[in-house]
């Protein structure tokens, strides 16, 4: 599955928050998307999601045009993972993970054995399985992230859009929910990502699409577009890029 | 090693299909047991004889005289009468309006992502409560006073729904406050009602029509409100699922294909529905829609596909139980309304403060 977005613009009232952002993603791939906050990020999900309807450009699926799918169409070939959240009511690991099947199930019928069968699968996937009858309440941050992979796993969409996915993680929890998600991608999956740390990206991105007032700033493997000046300019603070013996790239702030 | 086949979702599937069996048999004994007391007790087996005696009547007429109808001798035609007039409507309502009130509230605390909702969030109460009034006021009579409680508090709704609509802001949060606002201009013209109206027999009849009660149903009263019900509760349930998804962000729901505006507005038609319905043949019977749900979501948790079911059998026990308090503890009726509150709050108040749990 290959998503392509054509000359995407978007405004809040007089605001331009988009401007002729153009960006394609494959099967298998990793794409993250680096910005500065409010550069449009979370707008741009939005409107890949069918949330926001964009003033101008296109944006389609294996050739298909975004606007003439429902919202249940849309959802069988796009997921979304959500910052992980505090819903009203507690509902089981399993249940969470089951609703991400709804899009499968026609009309007003209800989940059956083979959208359970789904959600067990997703589980495993993501590694979760004993956790199935806690409460997504009871179980810590980085468990509930993987909750919600897992639930967009159930939706058997193709492409997975995730807004932060490792925000209020802590150290450990962000490198074991990205890792699950780079194995994920590697299996097919079109994964889509906002981070805020040019470490991920180093590490995680097949590719990187850098935003900056609304447009895009640059386009491509980390390793090459991901440079000491668009970080400084992304950010504005000096940093200082520097590899290591594996050949990783490490971005490191300067503290003056 | 767990049994093949037997994953903890099976044996949590088991739990509430038991749970469910359970209620199920406990209002069917509620039932019987309601017959069986009060000033004219009628056995099960009175009961079941009458039943029988009242369904070949029925099928003689229908087929011509070709079935012979029987007269038990287990009954008096007194009984029968108590029976089939007073007695039985009665139980029939108190199972259907507890049904219905649970129903309703489990599912405005879903759609409003709220678990503090009850059925009469959006004002469906006040309007039924100053439609009412005016009838009781106007002198137009006991069918009128239903009519008139039912139709107010769809047009309140309604009213809500068309305020909400063009305010702006936050779409659960526009909805909320409009139905604050509109029940707010409800209770004034009802206080006005009651201001003006003969402090002698029409006042003393609006206050007791709104402390609530089921003390004078009539057969043609379970027949009208019968419709709506089921209307209602059809559509709630074959949603439950998808109430599910409501509870979350709108976002979420939408990427995850329910058609979020559709289906909020389609369960919140409904409940309303169901509340008009019952407010308009009971009048104000608080704290069972916000308690009953409460309870059911301790025992088979928080998924509206077991939620509701369970709520709609447990609201019935629990209406009907109290029901039977109301006519059997004092020489005189205690209006309904009052016991469920005397009940509900201490019990609500129990329910929140037993576990260290969020609601």
């Amino acid at each position: 599955m290959k998503i392509d977005v054509r000359d995407l613009s978007f405004s809040y009232g007089e605001r331009r928050v988009l401007e002729g952002v153009s960006f394609d993603a494959r099967a298998g791939e990793m794409l993250c998307v680096l910005g500065p906050n409010g550069v449009g990020k979370s707008t741009l999900f939005n409107c890949l999601l069918g949330l926001a309807r964009p003033e101008a450009g296109e944006i389609s699926i294996d050739g298909q045009d975004l606007r003439s799918l429902g919202v249940r169409e849309l959802a069988q070939s796009m997921a979304f993972v959500p910052q992980s959240h505090a819903p009203t009511f507690n509902y089981s690991v399993f249940d969470m993970v089951l609703m991400g099947t709804t899009a499968r199930v026609g009309g007003v019928s209800s989940p059956g054995s083979r959208e359970a069968r789904s959600a067990e699968d997703a589980m495993e996937r993501v590694g979760i399985s004993s956790l199935r009858s806690r409460g997504y309440m009871q179980i810590s941050g980085g468990e509930r992230q993987l909750t919600l992979i897992a639930r967009a796993l159930a939706q058997q969409a193709s492409v997975v859009i995730m807004d932060e996915p490792t925000a209020n993680l802590d150290y450990g929890n962000q490198l074991r929910v990205l890792m699950r998600v780079k194995e994920l991608s590697r299996e097919g999956l079109t994964i889509i990502q906002s981070t805020h740390n040019p470490d991920h990206a180093f590490l995680f991105a097949d590719r990187v699409l850098a935003l900056l007032d609304g447009r895009v700033a640059a386009l491509g493997a980390p390793r090459e577009v991901v440079t000491q000046a668009l970080i400084e300019s992304l950010y504005g603070v000096r940093v200082t890029l520097s590899t290591d013996e594996n050949g990783t790239i490490c971005c490191r702030p300067q503290l003056t | 090693m767990r049994r093949l086949g037997t994953t903890p979702e099976d044996e949590r599937r088991g739990l509430y299909t038991l749970i469910v069996l359970i209620l199920a048999g406990l209002v069917v004994a509620g039932v019987l047991v309601s017959f069986a007391l009060g000033r004219y007790p009628i056995s099960p087996r009175q009961l079941l004889a009458a039943l029988r005696d009242k369904a070949l009547e029925l099928l003689s007429a229908l087929t011509g005289g070709a079935v012979t109808a029987t007269k038990s001798d287990l009954v008096t035609d007194q009984m029968r009468s108590i029976l089939f007039n007073v007695r039985l409507p009665r139980v029939l309502l108190a199972c259907l309006v507890g049904c219905c009130l649970s129903a309703a509230g489990a599912s405005y605390q879903g759609v409003f992502q709220n678990p503090m909702a009850a059925p009469d969030i959006l004002g469906a109460s006040s309007g039924a409560a100053a439609g009412a009034a005016l009838a009781i006021l106007l002198e137009l009579g006991s069918r009128m006073v239903m009519v008139f409680a039912f139709a107010a508090s769809l047009i309140t709704i309604a009213l809500v729904m068309i305020v909400s609509r063009t305010a702006r802001g936050n779409r659960l949060l526009r909805i909320i406050l409009a139905g604050i606002m509109v029940s707010s201009l409800c209770n004034a013209l009802t206080s006005f009602i009651k201001l003006v109206a003969d402090p002698n027999n029409i006042l003393p009849e609006i206050t007791y029509w709104m402390m609530g009660s089921l003390a004078k149903t009539k057969p043609r009263e379970v027949l009208f409100v019968i419709v709506p019900m089921t209307l209602g509760i059809v559509p709630m349930l074959l949603l439950r699922w998808r109430i599910n998804l409501l509870t979350l962000s709108d976002s979420e729901a939408k990427t995850m294909g329910v058609n979020v505006g559709a289906v909020r507005i389609a369960v919140i038609i409904c409940a309303t529905l169901v509340t008009a319905a019952s407010v308009s043949v009971s009048g104000l019977i608080g704290w069972v829609g916000l308690v009953v749900p409460h309870l059911v979501r301790r025992l088979v948790g928080n998924n509206y596909r077991h939620l509701l079911p369970a709520s709609m059998l447990g609201g019935a026990l629990f209406l009907l139980i109290v029901d039977n308090v109301s006519r059997n503890l004092l020489l005189t009726e205690i209006p309904i309304g009052i016991l469920t509150s005397v009940i509900g709050a201490p019990f609500f108040i129990w329910l929140i403060t037993r576990r260290k749990e969020t609601i």
